[in-house]
C-alpha cells in the first residue's frame, strides 16, 4: 500500500458568501494518477489552487507526506516537490521554450547574484547544468529543437507540453495538471495521456488530474473523485464512479440517472438486436 | 466627392490649422525658423528674429507635411489631390483668418504679452510674413499650393520607382560594407572584435585630452545618465518594477558624498572613496526600506508610491528641519574630489576617465546579471510573478535584489556628480529627474545597452547642441514620449533578443520536431 | 532523471516580512501618538480660534481634492490606468476661468448711477458663473483630446506603456502652459464681493475667525456637484453604462454599449470636475501659474486611494479627509507647515502598506491570482 502522497482533511475554502470547497477530503497515495472531475464551476481549480498555495482554505488541513502545508506561500510548496499546470497555460510568454524551462530549473540550483558577477565557479558550474538539464528535458517532453522560440509563437499543444516541462523540471513528486488535454484533438490527447503515464511508471511521479475528457479520466486514472458544488459526491474507480447516479446526475442534471439507465438499456437492446 | 468626404477631409486640414495656430501661440514657428536659418548658414542675432524666406520656408515645409499625411492613405490618385486641395483650403483659409485677428490686434497695437507671453508684436509680424495686411491673404495661399505639392509628393514617394529606393540603399550599403570587410586582411577579420575594443580604449583614452572641457562635461553627463539608466532597467527592464522616484537613490549617493566630503556643514572631510562607499551603501539601505513594504504592490501602484517617496526626500532635503544636516535650500558645496594614492584626480579629463570606468563596469555587471539564474528569475517575475512564484523563485527576494541593486547604481552615479560638480542640492534631485532616467530606458529601449547609451546621449547630448530649442525642450520631451510610446514602444534600438525569434508556420503538428535531431546542442 | 526519493525536507515558514511590517507600523503608530500627546496635553498654545480656521481652510480644500479625486477613480475604474495628466487637467481649467475673469474685470458697464464698473464687478454672479462654466467646458475638452490623443491608441498595451504616455502629456501640458502664459504666477481677480479673505465673521474664543465666501462657495459647490455626479451614476443611463463598462469591458460591448463613447465620456466629465475645482482652486487661493496642477494631482490620488480607487463615494470621503489631515496635520502634529506635503506621500505610503483597500474600496493594487 503507497504511503499517502497528499492528504486533503476537510477542506473549506470560501468566498465572501460563496463557499467554493466545501469540506472536501481525499486521500492521494504515492505513485498513482487520481483525476478529480466534476461540472463546470465544482471547486476543483480551486482545490488545485488550495494545495498548491495560492489560496489559503478557511477551514481543514492539507498534508503532503504528513507535513501540513496548508497557507504556505506557492514558491516554498514548489520547492519541496510539489508542481502544477494551469487550466489557461501560464507560460513566460515573451521568453523562449529553453529559458521556460530553465526557470523551471531555478529551484535546483543555488548560484546567486554575486555569483553570477564573479562568473564563480559554482556559478560556471551551475549554468552549464541548467542547460544541459533543459535541453535533456525539452527532449523529455518531446519538443527537441523548439527551444529557441519564443513560447507565445508556439503553436497550442506545443505550449502545454512545454508547461508541463516546465513542472517537472524541479523533479516534483506531485504533479498538479489543470485540464492537460483541453482544446487537442484525438491524436494531441492520445500523446498526452501517454505521456502522462509515463510520468507516473518511469519517474514514480504522483499524478493529480483535473480533466474533462472523460475518456482520458477513465482510461488512465487509477482512482477518481468527484466534485460537484465544491462537496466530494463520490469517489472511486472508473467503473464505480461511471455507475455512480449521483454522479450520472451532477453532470446531466436532477432525473439524469433514470434518464442515463433508459438510454444503457436502450443501448444494450440495439447491441442485441445486431 | 460626395459631402461626407467633403466633410472629412477639411476636418483633416482644420486639425493641422488648429495645431500651427497652437504653434503660434507659443511662438514656436520663430523658433524652427532660427532653426532653419542657422542650418542654411544664416546665423541669427540673439534675440534677434530670422529673416523673412525662412519663416516662409518652415511654413512651406509644415504645409508639405499636411498635404503628404493627409493624403498618403487615399487610393485613388486623383482623388487625392482633389481631398488634399479641400482640406489645404480649409487648413488656409482658417490660418489666414487667424492671420487677421493677429493683423488686426498689430495695427491697434494692443499688447497682448499679458496674456500670451510669447505674442510679441514683431514675431506676429514675422508670422504674417512682414506683409501686414495681406499677410492672411499669403498665407491661405502657402498653404493651399504648399498642401497641394505635398500630396504630389506623397504621389511620388509611392510611385513603384521611388518607394524602393530605402530598399535599394539599405543593400547598396550592405553590400558596400561586405566589399570593404572582405577585402580586409584576414588577420584583421579573424581578431575584428578585439581591435575594435582595442580601437574603442584608444579613443576613450585619447579623445578626452583633445576636445576640450565642455565637452567632456557633456560626455560626463551623458555617463552618468548611462549608469542610472542601466540601473534604472535592471529594476523596470529586467525586473518589471516600474519606479518613479528612482532620483532618490541618485540623491542618497550624492548627499552621502556632500556630507562626508565637504567641510560644511559637517566638517567631515573622509575622502572621495570611502565616501562613494557609503553613498552606495546608503541608497541600497534606503532601496530596503522603500522596498521591504512595496513588494506586494501592483505596478502602477508601486510607481505612484515611488513617485511619493522620492519627493518626501526631496522636500525634506529642502526644508529647514533638516537644513543643519543636508544644507537645506543651498544644498553642500565645494565637495572635494577623488584622489588616487594621495595625487588630486579631479580634474575634467581625469572625472571623464572616471566616469567612462564606471560606465563600462555597469555594463559588465548587467550583462553578467541578464544572462544568469538571477537574470531569469527576473524576467520570469516580470512575466508573471505568480507563475514564476509557483515555479519556485521567491518573488519578493528578488524583487527587492533588483531593486538593491538598481539603486547601487544609482546611488554611484550620485557620488560621481557631487563630486564632479563640487556641489550638490535638493534641486538636482527632483521628480524630473527620475523621469529622465526612466525616459531614456524606454525611449531609448528598455534592456538594451544601445539604446540606453542612445537614449543618453539623445536626452543629454543633444540639447547641449540644439541650444535654440532651450525653451521648448520639456514641451517637445513630453510631446516625443507620448509619440514614442504609440509609435515605437519598444525604444530607439530595442533589445535584439540573444536567441532568435522564429515564428512557427501554423500547420506544423504537436510533438513534430521542425527538424530531426537536437539542434539545441 | 528520476524523482526526489529522498524524504520530503523540513517545511520553513519565514515570517519576517510580516513582522518587520507589523513592526513598522506600531512604531509610525506611537511616534503620531506621541507627538499629539506633546502638542495636545503638554505644550496646548494651539486654542480653539486656530483650531476652527484650520478646520475650516481643511474643509474647503478637502472639497478641491475631491472633485479631483473622483476625476482618478473614475478613470481608473474604467481603464484601469492611473490619469497622470488629470492634475494639468485642473490647471487648463484655472487658467480658462482667471482668463475669463480677466475678461470680464476689463469690459466696462454704465451703471445707473453713471459710474464705469467693470462687468465682474456689476454682474459678479454672472462673472463667477461664467467663469465656471468656460473652466469647466475647457477642461472637458481638454480631457476628451487627452484620452483621444494619448491614451486611445494604446488601450491594448502593457500597463507600463500608458502611464509613460500619461507622463509625457502631462509634461508636454505643463511645459505648453508655461510656454503660453509665462512662467509668471499670476493673481485671479475676484469680483469684489467674494474678494478673497472677504467672508462672514464669527467670535470664537474672544478671536474673530472668518468664514471666507470663497471657502463657502468651494465647498458647497463640491458638495453639489458629489451629490450631482453620485445621482448621475446610480440614476442615469450614462451612469449604468459606465459602471458596466468599469465592470467588464467586452460584455458590456456585447450588450450593444459604445465602449469607445463611454470613455470619452467618462473622461470629458472627470474633466469637467477637474476644471470646477481649478476654478475653485483660483478664487480661494489666488494663483494659477503653469504647476500649478502638479501637487493637488498627486494628493488628489492619494485621496482617491485613501478612499478605495475605483470607488467613487470612497474618492469624495478621501479627498475630504485628505483635506482634514493636511490642514490640521502639521499642527497637530507640531511639525513645520513647510512639511505639510509630506503628510500627503506619507500617507499615501502608509496607506498602501497597511490597507491598499483604502477606506471604502475593494483591493485593485495586489496581485491577483
Amino acid at each position: 500500500m503507497n504511503e499517502i502522497a497528499i492528504k486533503v482533511d476537510q477542506v473549506s475554502k470560501i468566498f465572501g458568501g460563496l463557499t467554493a470547497v466545501n469540506q472536501v477530503n481525499l486521500e492521494i497515495p504515492q505513485k498513482t494518477i487520481y483525476s478529480i472531475i466534476g461540472p463546470n464551476g465544482a471547486g476543483k481549480t480551486t482545490l488545485f489552487n488550495c494545495i498548491s498555495g495560492f489560496y489559503v482554505p478557511e477551514k481543514g488541513k492539507i498534508l503532503y507526506f504528513g507535513q501540513e502545508i496548508q497557507g504556505l506561500s506557492t514558491d516554498l510548496i514548489a520547492s519541496v516537490g510539489i508542481s502544477r499546470t494551469y487550466q489557461n497555460i501560464r507560460l513566460f510568454s515573451n521568453l523562449t521554450a529553453l529559458e521556460n524551462i530553465m526557470i523551471g530549473l531555478h529551484p535546483k540550483f543555488r548560484s546567486n547574484w554575486v555569483d553570477a558577477i564573479v562568473h564563480s565557479p559554482r556559478y560556471l558550474r551551475e549554468d552549464k547544468e541548467t542547460k544541459q538539464e533543459a535541453i535533456r528535458l525539452l527532449n523529455f517532453v518531446g519538443l527537441a529543437g523548439y527551444g529557441d522560440y519564443l513560447a507565445f509563437n508556439l503553436p497550442y499543444g506545443v505550449q502545454r507540453r512545454l508547461e508541463i516541462g516546465r513542472a517537472l523540471a524541479n523533479q516534483p513528486r506531485i504533479l498538479l495538471l489543470d485540464e492537460p488535454t483541453a482544446g487537442m484533438n484525438m491524436q494531441e490527447t492520445q500523446s498526452t495521456t501517454e505521456f502522462i503515464k509515463k510520468l507516473r511508471d518511469d519517474l514514480g511521479i504522483t499524478i493529480i488530474l483535473i480533466e474533462h475528457d472523460m475518456q482520458v479520466v477513465m482510461g488512465i486514472s487509477d482512482r477518481i473523485s468527484v466534485l460537484d458544488y465544491g462537496t466530494k459526491i463520490a469517489e472511486g474507480n472508473a467503473a464505480e464512479v461511471q455507475s455512480n447516479p449521483k454522479v450520472i446526475e451532477a453532470y446531466l442534471g436532477p432525473g439524469g440517472a433514470a434518464l442515463a439507465e433508459k438510454f444503457q438499456k436502450q443501448r444494450r437492446s440495439n447491441v442485441k438486436s445486431h | 466627392m460626395n459631402r461626407q468626404e467633403f466633410q472629412k477631409f477639411s476636418q483633416h486640414g482644420l486639425v493641422f490649422a488648429i495645431i500651427m495656430i497652437f504653434l503660434v501661440l507659443i511662438d514656436f514657428q520663430t523658433m524652427f525658423a532660427t532653426v532653419i536659418s542657422k542650418i542654411l548658414g544664416t546665423n541669427v542675432l540673439r534675440g534677434g528674429l530670422p529673416e523673412v524666406q525662412f519663416m516662409v520656408i518652415f511654413l512651406v515645409l509644415y504645409s508639405l507635411w499636411m498635404g503628404w499625411f493627409i493624403a498618403r492613405k487615399e487610393e485613388n490618385k486623383s482623388r487625392r489631390i482633389i481631398m488634399t486641395l479641400v482640406a489645404s483650403l480649409s487648413a488656409g483659409v482658417v490660418v489666414g483668418l487667424f492671420g487677421l485677428i493677429l493683423n488686426s490686434l498689430i495695427q491697434s497695437g494692443t499688447d497682448v504679452r499679458r496674456y500670451l507671453a510669447a505674442l510679441s508684436p514683431e514675431s506676429m509680424k514675422l508670422f504674417l510674413l512682414n506683409l501686414e495686411g495681406l499677410g492672411p491673404l499669403a498665407l491661405l495661399g502657402v498653404f493651399t499650393v504648399s498642401g497641394l505639392l505635398g500630396s504630389v509628393l506623397s504621389i511620388i514617394l509611392q510611385s513603384p520607382s521611388v518607394s524602393k529606393w530605402p530598399k535599394t540603399i539599405k543593400t547598396g550599403i550592405s553590400s558596400t560594407w561586405q566589399k570593404i570587410t572582405g577585402s580586409l586582411p584576414p588577420f584583421i577579420r579573424k581578431n575584428a572584435k578585439f581591435l575594435a575594443y582595442l580601437v574603442l580604449g584608444i579613443v576613450i583614452i585619447v579623445l578626452p585630452t583633445r576636445w576640450g572641457s565642455y565637452n567632456n562635461f557633456v560626455t560626463g553627463l551623458v555617463g552618468l545618465y548611462i549608469i542610472l539608466g542601466i540601473g534604472l532597467n535592471i529594476i523596470v527592464g529586467l525586473s518589471g518594477q516600474l519606479v518613479l522616484g528612482f532620483a532618490a537613490f541618485f540623491a542618497m549617493g550624492a548627499y552621502s558624498m556632500a556630507i562626508l566630503n565637504a567641510p560644511l556643514p559637517h566638517g567631515l572631510m573622509w575622502g572621495f572613496w570611502p565616501a562613494l562607499l557609503v553613498g552606495v551603501l546608503m541608497a541600497v539601505v534606503a532601496a530596503i526600506l522603500l522596498g521591504l513594504p512595496m513588494m506586494r504592490l501592483r505596478g502602477d501602484y508601486l510607481a505612484i508610491v515611488t513617485l511619493g517617496f522620492g519627493e518626501i526626500i526631496r522636500i525634506l532635503l529642502k526644508s529647514d528641519l533638516l537644513s543643519n544636516f543636508s544644507g537645506g535650500p543651498r544644498g553642500i558645496q565645494d565637495i572635494k574630489g577623488p584622489t588616487i594614492f594621495g595625487f588630486p584626480f579631479n580634474n575634467d579629463v581625469q572625472f571623464t576617465y572616471l566616469i567612462i570606468a564606471g560606465v563600462i563596469l555597469s555594463i559588465f555587471v548587467y550583462k553578467r546579471l541578464e544572462n544568469s539564474r538571477t537574470g531569469r528569475a527576473w524576467l520570469a517575475i516580470k512575466e508573471d510573478a505568480i507563475a514564476a512564484r509557483a515555479t519556485g523563485i521567491n518573488v519578493q527576494r528578488n524583487k527587492l535584489l533588483a531593486l538593491c541593486i538598481g539603486a547601487a547604481f544609482a546611488g554611484l552615479a550620485g557620488a560621481f556628480f557631487a563630486a564632479r560638480n563640487q556641489f550638490t542640492g535638493p534641486n538636482d534631485h527632483t521628480l524630473m529627474v527620475s523621469i529622465n532616467i526612466l525616459s531614456i530606458v524606454i525611449v531609448g529601449g528598455m534592456n538594451s545597452i544601445p539604446g540606453i547609451i542612445l537614449g543618453a546621449f539623445t536626452l543629454k547630448g543633444l540639447p547641449e547642441i540644439l541650444r535654440e530649442m532651450e525653451n521648448y525642450r520639456l514641451l517637445v520631451f513630453g510631446g516625443l514620449l507620448v509619440f514614442m510610446m504609440i509609435a515605437r514602444p519598444d525604444g530607439l534600438w530595442p533589445a535584439k533578443r540573444p536567441q532568435l525569434e522564429k515564428k512557427i508556420k501554423p500547420d506544423t503538428r504537436d510533438g513534430d520536431s521542425p527538424g530531426k535531431g537536437d539542434k539545441n546542442e | 532523471m528520476q524523482s526526489k526519493e529522498t524524504s520530503t525536507p523540513q517545511i520553513k515558514r519565514s515570517k519576517l516580512p510580516k513582522q518587520i511590517r507589523q513592526g513598522f507600523g506600531i512604531i509610525v503608530l506611537l511616534l503620531i501618538l506621541w507627538r499629539l500627546y506633546l502638542v495636545f496635553g503638554v505644550e496646548q498654545e494651539y486654542t480653539v480660534d486656530i483650531w476652527a480656521r484650520l478646520l475650516i481652510s481643511g474643509l474647503v480644500i478637502g472639497g478641491v481634492y475631491s472633485l479631483i479625486a473622483i476625476g482618478y477613480t473614475l478613470v481608473y475604474g474604467i481603464l484601469r490606468m492611473i490619469n497622470f495628466a488629470h492634475g494639468e487637467v485642473m490647471m487648463v481649467g484655472t487658467f480658462a476661468g482667471y482668463l475669463v475673469l480677466e475678461a470680464t474685470k476689463s469690459i466696462t458697464v454704465p451703471t445707473p448711477d453713471n459710474t464705469l464698473l467693470s462687468f465682474s464687478n456689476a454682474y459678479p454672479i454672472i462673472s463667477v458663473i461664467l467663469a465656471f462654466a468656460i473652466g469647466m467646458l475647457i477642461a472637458a475638452t481638454t480631457g476628451y483630446f487627452l484620452e483621444k490623443i494619448a491614451y486611445r491608441p494604446l488601450r491594448k498595451a502593457p500597463r507600463l506603456i500608458p502611464l509613460i504616455s500619461a507622463i509625457g502629456a502631462s509634461i508636454f501640458l505643463q511645459n505648453f502652459a508655461q510656454l503660453l502664459f509665462s512662467p509668471q504666477t499670476r493673481d485671479y481677480v475676484n469680483p469684489d464681493i467674494i474678494s478673497r479673505g472677504a467672508g462672514w465673521t464669527m467670535m470664537i474664543n474672544d478671536s474673530q475667525v472668518i468664514l471666507p465666501y470663497t471657502g463657502v462657495l468651494t465647498f458647497v459647490l463640491s458638495i453639489l456637484l458629489m451629490i450631482g455626479l453620485y445621482t448621475m451614476i446610480k440614476k442615469t443611463k450614462l451612469g449604468k453604462a459606465m459602471r458596466s463598462v468599469a465592470m467588464d469591458k467586452q460584455t458590456a460591448a456585447l450588450m450593444g454599449i459604445d465602449v469607445n463613447v463611454i470613455i470619452s465620456r467618462t473622461f470629458i466629465i472627470s474633466g469637467a470636475l477637474a476644471g470646477a475645482a481649478g476654478v475653485m482652486w483660483g478664487l480661494h487661493n489666488g494663483l494659477v501659474y503653469y504647476f500649478v496642477g502638479f501637487l493637488p494631482g498627486i494628493k488628489a490620488f492619494t485621496a482617491a486611494v485613501m478612499g478605495g480607487i475605483g470607488n467613487i463615494p470612497g474618492a469624495m470621503l478621501g479627498g475630504m479627509l485628505l483635506g482634514l489631515m493636511e490642514s490640521l496635520g502639521p499642527t497637530a502634529l507640531g511639525i513645520s507647515y513647510q512639511l505639510k506635503d509630506v503628510i500627503s506621500f506619507v500617507i499615501l505610503i502608509v496607506i498602501l502598506i497597511f490597507r491598499p483597500n483604502g477606506i471604502l474600496g475593494e483591493a485593485l493594487s495586489e496581485e491577483k491570482v
